[in-house]
């Protein structure tokens, strides 16, 4: 089914934005220098985004795939285009063609010069990846040689015998691991694959949303979404303060067999630790095996859910974010009863694709104040990032399906 | 008061003061079946019951709540819906069941959610949830 968009509407709306007159509104708070300019709104739950060449915007959202430029010079990108049939998470460019993804494949458009949407015929990539309803948006990312790296995300929460039921221990080894809780390996350049015809690259991950190639150091990295309810599934071992805080977002460099730990373990951000996760025999102190996993390159707060991670590269902004990774967080809803966290934009400074000091919040205020302390009533929610030819960023929202334009100017 | 709890009120004290909390009568006037709510249901389903957009759902409002109370229990023993049904839920998450708690924790959980978010249906008792329980299959 072609998405449809009440476009009138979404330009009404628009005007009325921008002239900071109708709608109940955030202003994101950055760093000085830096201006966020809302360029386009309404575009459903939005989720990744991508800038070509000549500035055009493509933006993949659970509600289908939006092309969106600036047709008058207006800095607004005033001109949407929903297009395909692909209603999920990733899109990327690579050479002359357009990939996206669902919950199931991977796909791409031929891109001719000058065209807005794409008008070819979609082919398939890779698809007939099992429909599963936990952690199924097949991210992904590309490496200059057309490598398609696909995060398969874990339908599960710690591969309990009995998924999220307290007490239950958890199933050793991980049959869920055969399939999912990784990153697999295609050729993107071939089309009509299956999951069988990719390779398993690292392991352990329970959903690698925000995974991306760094260009400058020729590698994969990634932040991996953390585990929920320890306090909950195992209550003699773990308060509500414990789950709110405890389990790190984790970030990495992916290595070919690399194996991060899920579901055996975590690292634990109070003990600054790996530790057994409870399923496992965990106690809330007990060290994993010293060696057997990677300590992530920074432990990120429980819960916060990072959705995009991009390494800067382009040439607006001051030389401190050169190879640094921003990281787009979603924001939390296992914090509960604690109060939410996350739902902001956080730079990582990097040298040499390591951290380089402490991250920052870069982008916040996105939620505005987080009524009932429910998720579902935050303003806006930080989930895409992307950079333009002139070095600008894109910041993508899943709320309300807004676009922020971020510059910079000394 | 003795001069042994003086003496433990004062470390106290001296602790709060000591770790930068200022001492205050912590009273928690939740009733019991807000804190069971607080302990086993809220991190997915929320404080306002409204759950979480593609993860959870809400039960505020919804019929399970204001509904047939024998329904309701043996909803929340026997967890959510089956792999197939699920298939087509929009939520990402599966409810787990809760048969391991007792009767009268159930009731106290039920009878505050149907307060609560079910427009004040009627309470549910330890005998309603024992005589869902009684249909349970073994397990």
């Amino acid at each position: 089914m072609r998405p449809t968009l009440p476009l009138k509407l979404v330009s009404a709306l628009l005007a009325a934005s921008l002239a900071g007159t109708a709608l109940a509104d955030v202003t994101l708070k950055l760093p000085p220098g830096f201006t966020a300019t809302v360029v386009q709104e309404g575009l459903g739950a939005g989720r990744h985004l991508v800038v070509g060449a000549n500035g055009d915007v493509y933006l993949a959202s659970r509600n289908g795939l939006v092309a969106l430029r600036d047709s008058n010079g207006d800095g607004t990108l005033d001109k949407t285009e929903p297009f395909g049939e692909v209603k999920g998470t990733e899109v990327r460019l690579f050479k002359d063609w357009l990939y996206v993804s669902d919950d199931v494949g991977v796909y791409r458009y031929p891109l001719k010069k000058g065209e807005l949407a794409p008008k070819g015929a979609r082919e398939t990539v890779v698809a007939g990846f099992p429909r599963e309803r936990q952690h199924a948006d097949k991210t992904f990312a590309l490496d200059p040689k057309g490598t398609l790296y696909v995060n398969v995300g874990a339908p599960s929460n710690s591969c309990q015998i009995k998924d999220r039921e307290e007490g239950s221990l958890g199933q050793n080894p991980c049959p869920i691991l055969e399939k999912y809780g990784g990153v697999w390996v295609f050729d993107g350049t071939k089309t009509n694959q299956t999951p069988a015809n990719g390779r398993r690259f690292a392991t352990g991950m329970r959903n690698a949303v925000a995974l991306e190639w760094n260009t400058s150091q020729g590698a994969l990295y990634s932040v991996i979404h953390g585990r929920d309810s320890i306090d909950t599934l195992f209550p003699a071992l773990y308060t509500a303060e414990d789950n709110a805080t405890r389990q790190a977002e984790e970030f990495h460099q992916i290595t070919d067999g690399g194996n991060y730990g899920w579901p055996y373990t975590f690292f634990d951000t109070k003990l600054g630790k790996r530790v057994v996760a409870p399923e496992y025999g965990g106690d809330g102190k007990k060290l994993a095996d010293a060696g057997k996993y990677p300590d992530p390159l920074v432990a990120f707060p429980a819960h916060w859910a990072p959705n995009d991670l991009l390494f800067y590269a382009g040439k607006n902004f001051p030389a401190k974010y050169q190879d640094g990774a921003f990281i787009a967080f979603h924001g939390s809803w296992n914090r509960a009863p604690e109060p939410q966290a996350g739902y902001k934009v956080v730079f990582q400074p990097m040298k040499g694709g390591k951290p380089d000091g402490a991250y920052e919040t870069f982008a916040d205020g996105f939620a505005g104040e987080i009524k009932d302390n429910n998720p579902r009533n935050a303003e806006y929610r930080p989930v895409g990032l992307a950079i333009a030819p002139d070095g600008s960023l894109y910041i993508a929202d899943s709320q309300k399906g807004r676009i922020w334009h971020v510059t910079y100017q000394k | 008061m003795t001069r042994a709890s003086l003496l433990l009120g004062a470390t106290l004290a001296a602790v709060c003061v000591a770790s930068g909390e200022t001492p205050s009568p912590v009273v928690d006037a939740r009733t019991p079946g807000q804190k069971l709510y607080g302990r086993h249901c809220l991190s997915c389903h929320q404080a306002d019951g409204g759950g979480v957009p593609n993860m959870q759902p809400a039960i505020a409002g919804g019929t399970w709540v204001t509904g047939d109370a024998k329904a309701l229990a043996l909803f929340v023993m026997t967890g959510g819906f089956d792999s197939a049904g699920r298939k087509e839920s929009e939520n990402g998450n599966v409810m787990p069941p809760f048969r391991q708690l007792p009767d009268a924790d159930l009731a106290q959980i039920l009878t505050f959610i149907r307060e609560k978010f079910g427009a004040g249906a009627a309470p549910v008792s330890e005998a309603e949830v024992a005589a869902a329980r009684a249909g349970l299959p073994p397990g």
